[in-house]
């Protein structure tokens, strides 16, 4: 087991540099240039020029790279170019929206999807599958930005029960009551990710169903609700616990339509629109913090097979 | 049911927590301002928050004619090219200091250096030849001056000597946002918001208030302007009482917000103008004029409004630089404009020897009027035989590319109401587009080589008429963009300014 995490790491760092090289040279491939968004329509050659100077962006990339690199292995991520303040407060302003909408909604998903999608499992075949698959379809097919806006004229225009858009941190003015600004878009960024989990944990429950392990329980005459929970449902979860991992990663760094439509300050538009700023510190820090979000939460999920199945072995 | 209570229990909370205090203005913006520095950037968003913290020598009327404002007055010498001003007494800066000359001199010599409109005065010097009195020396009479150093946008705005001297070329920084304006800086936070404070030492002008002229009164404790990027939750957050006033909604919400009684529509004063500029420098159009007015033929401006505007209130088909009724305005060379005539364009093309080659129009995606200008255009000139090869790319691609002359025939821009020809950037030698002909400068020289108005505004409809006839840019139309406000917030204006402002405004 040790062996294995010092291992897994050991990758992890690698692909991190990888990660961090493929991200620098992509930015800086890309036409455009800072500058002149900063600068603005009335811009002359020389006011462009000085600038680009004083901003080191006249270096050669390789040498860009490597002082980026070397700041950033001691904390360091660098300057804003468009906000003038460090990418990591940057970071960090968006990273508590980000973290607390992927949560909310990550309840809303397991408070829906695995139950019903064990409902939809059990009645196979019935009235009550077909209506819930059907249900997942649509909440699966329809664009959240579509469900964003409705949920919005009708909670907030309409009925006012909930803010239209934005988020004030928990850590100011209205306290954990800010968090009911997130309401709404979780709901909308949970709509097609509880129905992606409500049909896996259903294939998953029938594949699981078919197994020679659950038709022996069920002809020692086990209950058959002990059946479900204890042979069926215990195995069927690996598949799902997997998956929780990747959404939660998806839920943080793609809720950009979400994060737009509810004018929320989290990390999928911060990145989004510093790509169209070409504001390379920012874009090159999100994106190097979310790819290590994502060799954590691949660590743990492979970790916590082994607590689910203790059959995994770890090597 | 837990479910059901727990959403129950979450929407009382929201009931309960404290109202949004009624001294705070919420403004939801279309994105975020870059650096607030008014005389280092353009951006129109930078410069409707700024001017509230930042304030100019003069400022324009309700008629946009230039008024003293942190000056009281001033003399000329004969031959236009030294002024000398007298500096308001008592004006105190945010952070406590006194207004004085050596504070306006320090000012202006760093914007004529390194601001983004420095070039246009021709400002030889500015000097402190008194406590309260400022020299300017031109390097030639400019009639424009006055509205040059009114104009807040890119403009040179006041800030005390030792922090302008400080920044030099630099924008800036936050932390130094020192002005004289009714409001200082509050704070910006990324993502979230920018916020103003009510400056509570604030020395207005005592003159009445006419405009940006004259006395400002700050009614709000504190302005914030919040980043809505999405049209549709700008107009439901205006609605659900959100915000109370919400910039740029689309041509094709307007039918729904017109008569909607939880909103108050506030159509610009200020008409943006598309713009396709052509390559005066290199590629087929470079000296072309006859393939430029076969195209000019060929372009049907109604059509391209309707697709990229659609809501006939809020576009107008009109080839004048300045609307009706602005002291700018003239007719002249206008008969060139929305002809939409593949037949003439085609006789013109092959006069013009017109083989066929490939016209590079650079077009962005990131405003959606340009890309469906330019789609509509393309067909047009594909009617009339002209083969227009759209490149598309996104607005930070395009802003570089532009600047290489071998890189398009043709790009698509806008461009914003400015209270004097001498900002149009097509005017500009060096925007790209590189239009300098020497019939060009000499109209230049007579419209800048005298404050006289009336001689001011004939070179200028002859200016008007040359762009007509030689093409260094096509004018698309004017676009009349709106803005939306709650019922309860009364506006100092009717309708919205360039830049709206906020003192004189309450709820």
């Amino acid at each position: 087991m040790g062996r294995y995490v010092i291992r897994r790491t050991g990758a992890a760092i690698m692909t991190l540099i990888a990660a961090s090289i493929v991200i620098f040279a992509f930015i800086h491939l890309i036409p455009g240039d800072p500058v002149y968004v900063m600068l603005g329509d009335g811009a002359t050659p020389e006011q462009v020029a000085a600038l680009r100077d004083r901003m080191g962006l006249d270096e050669p990339v390789v040498v860009q790279y490597l002082i980026w690199a070397g700041n950033a292995l001691q904390g360091d991520l660098g300057q804003s170019i468009f906000f003038d303040t460090p990418v990591t407060q940057v970071i960090r302003e968006g990273a508590e929206t980000s973290i607390l909408l992927a949560l909310i909604t990550m309840v809303w998903i397991v408070a829906f999807g695995v139950p019903v999608g064990i409902l939809a499992a059990i009645r196979q075949g019935t009235v009550i599958d077909q209506g819930l698959s059907g249900l997942a379809m649509l909440l699966a097919s329809v664009p959240t930005f579509w469900v964003g806006l409705y949920l919005i004229l009708i909670f907030a225009a309409g009925l006012g029960w909930f803010p239209s858009s934005g988020y004030p941190s928990i850590f100011e003015e209205g306290g954990l009551a800010n968090l009911r600004y997130l309401i709404l878009p979780s709901l909308a960024l949970a709509a097609p990710n509880a129905a992606l989990i409500l049909r896996l944990t259903r294939a998953s429950m029938l594949d699981v169903a078919r197994e020679d392990y659950v038709r022996t329980a069920r002809a020692k005459g086990i209950a058959p609700s002990r059946v479900v929970l204890r042979h069926i449902l215990r195995n069927a979860l690996l598949a799902v616990v997997s998956a929780f991992g990747f959404t939660f990663a998806a839920l943080i760094s793609e809720a950009v339509v979400t994060e737009t439509v509810f004018a929320l300050p989290g990390v999928g538009r911060t990145v989004v629109q510093s790509i169209l700023r070409r504001d390379y510190p920012v874009i090159q820090g999100v994106i190097l913090i979310i790819v290590c979000m994502y060799l954590v939460i691949n660590l743990a999920v492979d970790l916590s097979y082994r607590l689910l199945d203790p059959r995994v072995e770890l090597e | 049911m837990k479910l059901g209570k727990l959403l129950g229990g979450i929407a009382l909370a929201a009931l309960m927590a404290a109202p949004v205090s009624a001294q705070t203005l919420r403004y939801a913006t279309i994105g975020e301002p870059p650096s607030l520095d008014s005389q280092m950037g353009t951006a129109t968003l930078a410069s409707t928050i700024s001017q509230h913290m930042f304030e100019t020598l003069y400022a324009f009327d309700a008629a946009f004619a230039p008024q003293p404002y942190l000056v009281t007055g001033e003399t000329i010498s004969d031959d236009g090219k030294t002024i000398v001003m007298t500096v308001r007494e008592g004006v105190k800066f945010h952070n406590g200091d006194t207004l004085d000359a050596a504070d306006v001199a320090a000012s202006l010599s760093r914007w004529a250096e390194h601001g983004a409109r420095g070039k246009l005065l021709e400002l030889t010097s500015a000097e402190a030849t008194g406590d309260m009195e400022v020299t300017l020396t031109l390097a030639e009479r400019n009639g424009a001056w006055k509205s040059i150093l009114a104009y807040v946008n890119g403009g040179p705005v006041i800030y005390p000597a030792e922090i302008v001297s400080a920044a030099a070329g630099e924008p800036i920084a936050a932390e130094n946002y020192v002005g004289t304006g009714p409001y200082e800086f509050g704070e910006v936070r990324p993502n979230r918001y920018v916020e103003l404070t009510r400056f509570e030492g604030y020395t207005p002008n005592p003159a009445e208030s006419d405009g940006e002229a004259g006395t400002r009164v700050a009614n709000f404790e504190t302005l914030r302007f919040i980043p809505v990027p999405d049209v549709g939750t700008r107009v439901s957050g205006v609605q659900a009482g959100d915000y109370d006033y919400a910039e740029y909604i689309s041509g094709d919400l307007y039918g729904l917000v017109k008569d909607d009684p939880a909103i108050q529509v506030k159509i610009s004063t200020a008409p943006i103008f598309g713009l396709m500029f052509m390559n005066s420098d290199s590629g087929p159009l470079a000296t072309n004029t006859k393939l430029r007015q076969a195209i000019m033929a060929a372009l049907n401006m109604e059509q391209a409004l309707q697709v990229s505007v659609g809501e006939p209130e809020l576009f107008e088909a009109d080839g004048a630089f300045f609307p009706e009724g602005n002291v700018w305005h003239t007719e002249a060379g206008t008969d060139a404009y929305n002809q939409g005539d593949p037949e003439k364009a085609r006789v013109l093309a092959e006069e013009a020897g017109y083989d066929g080659t490939p016209i590079k129009l650079l077009v962005s995606t990131n405003y959606k009027a340009h890309f469906d200008d330019a789609s509509v255009f393309t067909r047009q000139l594909a009617d009339a035989g002209i083969n227009v090869q759209m490149v598309v790319v996104d607005w930070a691609t395009l802003l570089q590319l532009r600047g290489q002359p071998s890189e398009w025939d043709m790009f698509m821009t806008h461009h914003g109401s400015i209270p004097d020809p001498v900002l149009l950037t097509v005017l500009n030698d060096s925007y790209p587009g590189w239009w300098q002909t020497d019939e060009k400068h000499a109209l230049m020289d007579r419209f800048t080589g005298t404050s006289d108005l009336a001689e001011r505004q004939a070179a200028w409809e002859e200016l008007q008429a040359l762009i007509y006839e030689q093409l260094p840019v096509v004018k698309v139309g004017n676009i009349l963009s709106y803005d939306i406000a709650s019922p309860d917030l009364t506006t100092p204006w009717e309708r919205a300014p360039a830049f709206p402002h906020f003192w004189g405004a309450s709820k």
